[in-house]
């Protein structure tokens, strides 16, 4: 009894919920980045995560050649699906939110329906290294050794995209298109090629995502829709564009899904949207639409 | 619909994942028959069986979230078809196929089309239980008879309702009993926050605590997970850890099947025993891998049952599917469609509607390869064994192994 037992007894929660807090968000900041830095909201960013987890699936065969092949092909094919993406967006430049959502949920609805004759409607899930696919013992609690792991890779990952958004030219590049597209197409750079790489960059991203996620978000005919909705509750609570927010959102909504099931059994099913709804109320801003955040 | 699957085919044709699905390599052609055939004769000619064509409408989910379930279930009717020379009671069948979708929303205008333009004679298929509603209503209208092979709902009125799968809470039922006899102690029940889930969960939990047992759940109420979306159950799974559990009790199907067996093998509750319901059923089993090894679970059939219908469907299902056994959906729209040829075998003159709903009402006894069953005559839901399972490896194969027979449930 005590505050040690009490201790134990969240440890593995406290836990998970960061491991599954930090999943959120390399879920969610692909489409946080292409909407903060290109205005684009992807509604196809689910299509693109299955994509890398497909190539985890077929390619990842339990050697670390093999998930490095997978990483590779996932990032790849995600990049090329992002590319695609912001081809296939030209057109409709300049016509606002509405009009480029709907292109890219049109996107969403034939890529699904050409993974499934691609891969099959059967639900897949990668095999990775037996150094991986075991448990470690965490104060006396069994916990995947692939959670931890991915702690590790998530945390880099968010280091180093702020790193390059904050520190590096490119992401000057990209913050002053945010702010400026036309004092930046005065200052020589295209917002046009900005806006292309930032879609092929966010796609490599969620490519990545896929591969790396395929073992608990595994690919099949559900998958885009469940990462688009998780993600979107991630970006909604976190501040649409918004990566430190995006980080924040998703290691609370981490902790709300896994210590909720410990401390309000009952509720668990209505948890994560009774956590967005409650950030909305809280947060009280008007979302940001043409100038007038 | 049928047209639009066939241009994907001849589109996508190349691509491995096709091959590997013979029974779509022989679709496009037979819908092409069965086309040129509509146009030819509109319907039955009386008289001579011989030349007499009976039309079956088969609604299932060919595209969406359970398209695995719906693509078993046609491949299980087909392979009866073909087997059986294309007839059903020695008339030539004209079968017609519309995609089911997600549910109601796209099954019941499918379903219509099949009633109202195509005239089909009888109905078969379904995925989802809420699609078996929408349709049922449409087949008491038009008098036609509806017979589902997988979710069914319960119904006030099943006149013209028939269900070759079984009803949702019978797998829990019929192993309750065991669980009470083999578990020293109280026993966690899990499952997805959605009717099918408390209709599962609801089936065991009844008949346990019936027979008293205690459920280790805090307030002695299954847990329900968040539905469709939950793809981490490691909090759940260290909060059974914690508990005085003995065992766990779980129904859950598809992705989260995958989700909730790897992560059980990874946590704190790894080594309490799990049963349950469909968790190791279908192409889940190999993505699942080596942490779905020893599972316990009920289900109304197994592909190593050993009776001779079974020997058969096994024998002819292997001949056009050599990557997968059948799961209990194809061997329930193969019995559906057994069903149908036994019912119109009984029909002297003129197939209509009415007399195969009237012939399916005298069956009786159905040889089948899950063994021998038969329609309840309240609810026109089947009468039949159980079995328990539990999963081995097979050289490098994953599979589900009959145990023993449990109990013969149906109502």
């Amino acid at each position: 009894m005590g505050p040690l037992n009490a201790l134990d007894a969240y440890l593995i929660p406290v836990i998970d919920g960061v491991a599954y807090g930090l999943l959120l968000f390399t879920l969610a900041a692909p489409l946080t980045l292409v909407f903060g830095a290109g205005g684009v909201l992807n509604l196809a960013h689910g299509s693109l995560y299955a994509l890398g987890a497909y190539a985890a699936a077929l390619i990842s065969d339990g050697s670390w050649t093999s998930l490095a092949l997978a990483a590779a092909a996932g990032t790849f094919a995600g990049a090329a699906g992002g590319g695609l993406l912001s081809a296939a967006l030209m057109p409709v430049t300049g016509r606002g939110h509405l009009a480029q959502a709907l292109l890219t949920f049109g996107v969403a609805l034939v890529a699904g329906a050409a993974l499934v004759l691609a891969f099959g409607p059967d639900n897949l899930r990668p095999t990775v290294p037996a150094g991986l696919d075991t448990t470690v013992s965490l104060a006396g609690h069994r916990y995947p050794a692939y959670r931890l792991a991915f702690i590790a890779i998530a945390a880099a990952l968010a280091a180093g995209g702020w790193l390059v958004l904050a520190r590096s030219r490119a992401g000057a590049r990209l913050r002053a298109m945010v702010d400026d597209p036309h004092m930046l197409a005065c200052l020589g750079t295209n917002p046009r090629t900005v806006l292309a790489a930032v879609l092929t960059v966010g796609g490599a991203l969620a490519g990545l995502t896929g591969v790396l996620g395929a073992p608990i978000i595994g690919p099949g005919p559900g998958t885009a829709d469940t990462v688009l909705l998780l993600s979107l509750v991630i970006v909604v609570v976190g501040g649409l564009g918004s990566v430190g927010g995006a980080v924040a959102a998703a290691v609370g909504v981490g902790q709300v899904q896994s210590l909720g099931v410990v401390l309000a059994p009952t509720w668990t099913p209505y948890l994560l949207f009774a956590a967005m709804a409650l950030a909305l109320l809280v947060r009280r801003q008007p979302l940001p639409t043409g100038g007038h955040a | 619909m049928q047209q639009r699957r066939t241009r994907h085919h001849a589109t996508w044709a190349t691509r491995p994942a096709w091959a590997t699905r013979p029974a779509w390599a022989t679709r496009p052609a037979w819908v092409l028959a069965a086309c040129l055939a509509m146009t030819g004769c509109g319907g039955s000619n009386a008289g001579d069986t011989g030349t007499e064509t009976v039309k079956i409408g088969f609604v299932g989910s060919l595209s969406g979230t359970y398209q695995d379930v719906g693509q078993e279930m046609r491949d299980g009717f087909q392979l009866y078809l073909d087997t059986h020379g294309g007839r059903f009671g020695g008339r030539k069948v004209d079968l017609v196929v519309a995609d089911e979708g997600n549910g109601a929303a796209t099954a019941l205008p499918a379903a219509t089309r099949l009633v109202k333009d195509e005239h089909v004679a009888a109905l078969a298929g379904i995925v989802a239980s809420g699609s078996y509603l929408a349709i049922s209503a449409l087949a008491a209208e038009h008098k036609i008879p509806l017979i589902g092979s997988n979710g069914r709902p319960d119904t006030e009125n099943s006149d013209w309702l028939w269900t070759t799968s079984f009803r949702s809470p019978d797998p829990g039922t019929a192993i309750a009993p065991y669980i009470k006899e083999h578990v020293d102690g109280p026993v966690w029940a899990i499952g997805p926050d959605y009717k099918g889930g408390y209709d599962q969960v609801g089936g065991f939990v009844d008949t346990y605590t019936k027979l008293g047992g205690k459920l280790a759940n805090p307030g002695g109420k299954p847990t329900w997970t968040p539905f469709p979306a939950t793809p981490n159950y490691l909090p759940y799974l260290s909060q059974i850890a914690k508990s005085d559990a003995k065992a766990v009790y779980a129904f859950f199907g598809g992705e989260n099947a995958i989700g909730f067996v790897t992560q059980y093998k990874q946590s704190d509750a790894r080594n309490l025993p799990l049963y349950g319901a469909f968790l190791t059923e279908g192409p889940v089993l190999q993505a699942q891998g080596p942490a779905a090894e020893g599972i316990w679970n009920v289900l109304n059939y197994s592909p190593d049952l050993d009776n001779a219908a079974n020997r058969t469907f096994i024998a002819e299902w292997s001949t056009r599917h050599t990557d997968r056994s059948p799961t209990t959906y194809a061997m329930a729209a193969y019995d559906a469609a057994a069903v149908l040829d036994k019912a119109i075998a009984r029909i002297s003159g003129k197939v209509t509607p009415v007399k195969i709903n009237e012939a399916i009402g005298q069956l009786g006894q159905i040889d089948s390869p899950r063994g021998s069953w038969q329609f309840s005559p309240r609810n026109h839901t089947p009468i039949q064994h159980w079995y328990l399972r539990v999963v081995r490896r097979d050289g490098t194969q994953l599979a589900n192994r009959v145990v023993q027979d449990l109990a013969t449930i149906g109502a």
